[in-house]
């Protein structure tokens, strides 16, 4: 059952956090307390958290749902297992990469992290990144020195299958790229989470490369919001690609600075919505030096009454000239009764720039149908064969051949497990 | 092989086809021409079965059973190929993929046996060497970033795998140079055989130079106002649709 989670009740939590925390966190998680209590849970008054009302959604009692699906699994990857929010040892194998339990390093009374965690793309009036920073336990740092390419992805395995605590739980993922290294990291988010927060922070540096695939496979009563944030140096490359079929609120930003010139951002994503599901995928991108370039694509397709949230924001600094920013979102509507929201946001002090932006939202195309159709593919296949083609443009960018049948087959089961809301209108 | 009579078609509100009579037996070119407004696609759509086609009254008769009411993919499967004028783009299908699922599907619909990837791709390839389909074609997403030409090609090399007992071409030579016609038409031409028909719908007496039809009809006002052999096509050409519809009339 996810439970009813109140602004007392996180507080109360944030006041014990801070009474046990390590010196050297001390002013960090007091900053986190009192912006977040200035600010509140977010609700639809404030602009950024109009579409996805979390004050709400916490307000609800909601039924478990029963959906789970396993993890996936990424052969040769090296495993960082959280079950129910929690690191589970006993079924990670990360130790080789050099990687550490953010318990322990929380833990530690002095810290070489003390001037990085929370710091790599500070955000004070974000309120979910304060409450997240405030009550922080679990997660997992890495750094990978310069010039390494880590041989294996990580997979950060996030499994849901039980009750939380009532404040829900929060975690935190550090990841450090030095000079010239490289990574991949992959998340997969399975099961109901009664409320949970995810902050990840990532340091590109100069000349690196971050491989960035996330799956949020989440069951229908989850209630999850992320962020990615990430700061990108001289020459670094942020490769992103999201795959999300929601919750009963379920939100993911992507918050980038391109902070070093020549750096890139691109993110791409498909996600898919059935039922009374809600999903938001937010970005902003900040273009803060000159010669930078960004290019986000989104893909959704949503039926029954699912509900799809995409906002894109593009901020580039008056300093920031020959800033190539593209944006594009594109919505397939299965039903008459599902709903997109699309709000691109651009920011451009500088005069000297590429940036534009594209929106659809339509129904399946009824001349490709009928094409299909009247070379003798049954309606039920041809439907299927449609919704796929137009998600498959957004995997087909996944480079790596395991980590794209990875992604393919989440968004198979959900079509395969939606065929009847794919194969007509309803 | 087709019999349709007295046909009845609305789109919307709007009655487009007024009575159509026309027979068509196995072996034989149709050709159908026609002012713009005519009905000339509507007769096409309506025999492959899109929606939003609606027969009021009438019969269409094909291989001796009614098909009206039938979906798209069984008039498909039961022989029935229309030839799209702007054949469409799909992304993220594959020519490949797209040529699989559809001859496998046909087969199932006919309760045939279907291909394995082997034959299929032995199939396709000698199929394609012949009608000047690329390889790279193939593995292209369906018809993005083809030709007129190319679009045109695929289509007829869709005919050739499918393997229908009537082929409706409509405007065939929409978005063609002549180059490109005349391989097109050339593929076609070499699909013509004894138990298969072509009704080819067009606008202009250009195509019928390169595809000779046995029999020529014009269609006007929603039925047909005037059949004969391909001499018809150039009387079109000299006088003009008026004219000719006027002296049938």
């Amino acid at each position: 059952m996810g439970k009813v989670v109140s602004l007392d009740n996180l507080l109360a939590s944030m006041e014990a956090r801070r009474a046990d925390a390590a010196p050297w966190l001390g002013s960090l998680l007091d900053e986190s307390r009192v912006n977040f209590a200035s600010a509140g849970l977010p609700n639809r008054r404030v602009e950024a958290w109009r579409y996805s009302d979390l004050a709400k959604a916490l307000h609800e009692s909601v039924p478990a749902s029963t959906d789970a699906m396993a993890p996936p699994e990424l052969p040769g990857a090296a495993i960082v297992a959280f079950e129910n929010g929690v690191l589970d040892e006993s079924s990670s194998t990360y130790a080789g990469l050099g990687a550490q339990s953010l318990r322990q390093v929380l833990g530690e009374a002095s810290s070489p992290y003390a001037e990085i965690i929370g710091k790599i793309y500070p955000q004070a009036d974000h309120p979910i990144l304060s409450l997240n920073t405030a009550l922080m336990e679990e997660g997992i740092v890495l750094r990978v020195p310069a010039g390494v390419k880590l041989a294996a992805p990580l997979h950060l395995r996030f499994n849901w299958t039980g009750d939380a605590a009532d404040d829900g739980r929060h975690l935190r993922v550090l990841i450090l790229l030095e000079e010239g290294a490289e990574a991949t990291i992959f998340e997969s988010h399975d099961g109901a989470p009664s409320f949970s927060t995810i902050v990840s922070e990532f340091s590109i540096g100069a000349k690196a490369k971050l491989t960035h695939v996330r799956l949020e496979n989440l069951g229908a009563s989850a209630r999850q919001t992320a962020a990615t944030l990430a700061d990108l140096g001289a020459e670094s490359f942020y490769r992103g690609f999201y795959f999300s079929q929601g919750g009963h609120f379920a939100r993911h930003e992507a918050l980038v600075k391109l902070a070093g010139e020549e750096c890139e951002a691109q993110i791409d994503a498909a996600y898919m919505v059935a039922d009374k599901r809600h999903c938001d995928n937010t970005t902003v991108f900040n273009h803060a030096v000159p010669n930078t370039r960004s290019k986000q694509a989104f893909r959704g397709v949503l039926s029954g009454m699912g509900r799809g949230v995409y906002q894109g924001c593009v901020k580039v600094a008056p300093q920031a000239q020959k800033t190539d920013a593209r944006q594009m979102s594109r919505a397939m509507l299965l039903s008459h009764r599902a709903e997109i929201v699309t709000k691109p946001e651009l920011e451009i002090y500088a005069d000297d720039v590429k940036c534009s932006h594209g929106a659809t939202a339509g129904e399946l195309d009824a001349a490709a149908l009928f094409f299909l159709r009247a070379r003798g593919i049954p309606e039920v296949e041809a439907r299927a064969i449609l919704v796929e083609a137009f998600l498959a443009e957004a995997m087909d960018t996944i480079a790596d051949e395991t980590l794209r049948n990875v992604a393919l087959a989440s968004a198979q089961a959900w079509l395969s497990r939606h065929a009847g809301e794919v194969s007509h209108v309803e | 092989m087709l019999e349709i009579n007295d046909l009845h078609v609305k789109v919307g509100e709007k009655e487009i086809l007024k009575g159509l009579n026309l027979k068509v037996p196995a072996g034989e070119v149709h050709a159908i021409m026609g002012p713009n407004g005519a009905g000339k696609s509507t007769t096409s759509y309506t025999l492959a079965g899109r929606a939003g086609y609606d027969v009021t009254s009438g019969s269409i008769n094909f291989g001796g059973e009614e098909i009206i009411g039938l979906s798209p993919e069984e008039r498909a499967a039961k022989g029935i190929f229309l030839a799209f004028q702007y054949p469409i783009e799909i992304p993220g299908v594959s020519t490949l993929n797209f040529l699989k699922t559809a001859i496998n599907a046909q087969a199932r619909l006919r309760g045939e046996k279907e291909l394995d990837a082997a034959q299929f791709l032995r199939l396709v390839r000698a199929t394609a060497k012949e009608l000047n389909v690329s390889e790279d074609m193939l593995k292209r997403p369906l018809n993005v970033g083809f030709s007129g030409g190319e679009k045109k090609r695929n289509e007829t090399l869709q005919m050739a795998l499918l393997k229908p007992k009537l082929c409706i071409l409509d405007e065939m030579d929409s978005g063609l140079d002549i180059d490109a016609l005349k391989l097109v038409s050339e593929g076609v031409n070499k699909l013509r055989s004894p138990e298969r028909s072509f009704l080819v719908i067009t606008h202009y007496q250009r195509l019928l130079d390169y595809i000779v039809p046995d029999v020529i009809h014009i269609l006007s006002g929603g039925k047909i106002v005037l059949s004969g052999d391909k001499t018809l096509a150039l009387q079109l050409e000299q006088n003009g649709y008026d004219a000719v519809i006027n002296k049938a009339a």
